[in-house]
């Protein structure tokens, strides 16, 4: 296929590799050369053309084409056949309801969190176990890689410049998981939110870190549950009820399964469980104002509904910590969006 | 051997908008207000339209509030300020 895009030519591949880092191309850690070749066999993955649009980023007017999708998912080191899931995840940003702009250039600093759904994540060998957000993962780590190549590549999401994060933060460099859909007793998130369950599908999420908590104490879905709700009820520090992505790995999966709760169970034990008097938003300077007799008795929900929560099961098996995840300022300007991974 | 390697960046396009021309002057226009949604965008805006006010003339103000800083202003606040208002000011920061 007719590549587009300018090129340069390099004397081997490890000066190649170090031209990429002096046209400002990459995330701080070394990328692979994107060759010809190699673009290619992207492309051929997903059988479109370069020249393809797979998002328009309307505040910034740019296209991205599937030929810059394919460059940046060969710099991230990813394998063809992880493309189909980033062209999904590019087409996800480009969402109005993800809202582009606000996430991206935000001080507040997140990441995009990827989930990703279907038989597609065990295909490739997705992590969805043991050290879940860590390393170790091609896949993992390559596409969530390639996704945050793509933003400050082609849309222009350079830290100190449109991105304007305070303190970012490591799920910047890549922040890609798969749900245990195996051993979870709850249908995927994917079917949560529409799809079907043979359907392969990514979720996205502005994110802020992944906060754990750890609860060995507990043999009810109550008492891992209230562990969450004491920490989520101020956590995100914004109280503009962003969403929330909750990860329940081995021991705490367990328990809730036992004792036979639904997912939905869960997201309506965490939004009765997480609200906060106005009285204590204004003690702790997340609203301004001076405190009435009435804020003490007034409460406010951390969501706006319960399909807020992106509720999941991953992570090890053994261990008694999970984690919740604050989405990144307020749902009203940045939603959760999933989008169907396509796979010619 | 010859390394091509290609390049992952974009250059936006360039897309032309039409300004509507300057007023020569504020003496008695309307001026709209975007807060952004920010803690104290509100107050910000309001010292701006006091000395619009009592140092430029203008006459009025009206303030409406995003939904969050990041979108724009909802289809009914742009209609309202095109209705209502000659000059808006507008911003965003922390």
């Amino acid at each position: 296929m007719q590549l587009q895009s300018r090129h340069y030519d390099a004397p081997d591949m490890a000066e190649a590799m170090e031209l990429c880092y002096a046209k400002g191309w990459t995330d701080g850690l070394p990328v692979v050369p994107p060759t010809a070749e190699r673009i290619n066999a992207m492309l051929a993955m997903v059988k479109l053309e370069p020249d393809k649009q797979i998002a328009f980023i309307e505040n910034r007017q740019v296209s991205v084409t599937a030929e810059k999708v394919a460059i940046n998912a060969v710099l991230a080191g990813c394998r063809p056949e992880y493309m189909p899931v980033v062209v999904a995840a590019v087409e996800a940003l480009a969402d109005p309801l993800y809202g582009y702009h606000g996430p991206a250039t935000s001080t507040g600093g997140s990441a995009v969190l990827m989930i990703v759904n279907g038989p597609i994540a065990r295909e490739l060998d997705m992590n969805c176990g043991d050290n879940l957000f860590g390393p170790g993962w091609r896949a993992n780590a390559t596409i969530g890689r390639a996704v945050r190549l793509v933003m400050r590549n082609t849309i222009g999401t350079l830290p100190g410049e449109l991105d304007r994060s305070s303190l970012g933060h490591p799920g910047k460099y890549t922040f890609c998981i798969a749900e245990n859909e195996v051993e979870s007793p709850w249908p995927p998130l994917h079917v949560d939110r529409g799809f079907k369950r043979e359907q392969n599908a990514v979720t996205i999420m502005a994110a802020l870190g992944v906060h754990q908590y750890s609860n060995g104490l507990s043999n009810t879905p109550e008492g891992v549950l209230t562990t969450a709700c004491a920490q989520m009820r101020v956590s995100a520090g914004t109280a503009r009820k962003p969403y929330y992505a909750l990860v329940f790995a081995g021991e705490h999966m367990a328990v809730i399964a036992k004792a036979g709760w639904s997912r939905d169970d869960v997201k309506r034990y965490c939004v009765e469980h997480t609200q906060i008097s106005v009285a204590e938003l204004k003690r702790i300077n997340l609203r301004d104002g001076a405190i009435t007799a009435e804020d003490e008795t007034t409460l406010v929900s951390l969501v706006h509904e319960p399909n807020d929560f992106l509720v999941v099961m991953a992570g090890g098996l053994a261990g008694v910590q999970s984690a919740y995840i604050p989405g990144w300022g307020g749902r009203n300007g940045s939603q959760a969006v999933t989008k169907e991974i396509h796979r010619p | 051997m010859t390394v091509q390697i290609f390049d992952p960046t974009i250059e936006p396009k360039g897309r032309k908008i039409a300004y509507v021309p300057r007023p020569k002057s504020l003496a008695g226009l309307r001026v709209g207000l975007v807060d952004n949604s920010k803690h104290n965008s509100d107050q910000l805006l309001l010292r701006i339209a006091g000395l619009l006010e009592s140092e430029h003339g203008m006459k009025a103000h009206v303030m409406r509030r995003k939904k969050s800083a990041g979108i724009p202003p909802s289809p009914e606040i742009i209609s309202e300020f095109k209705a209502g208002c000659d000059v808006v000011v507008a911003g965003v920061g922390d």
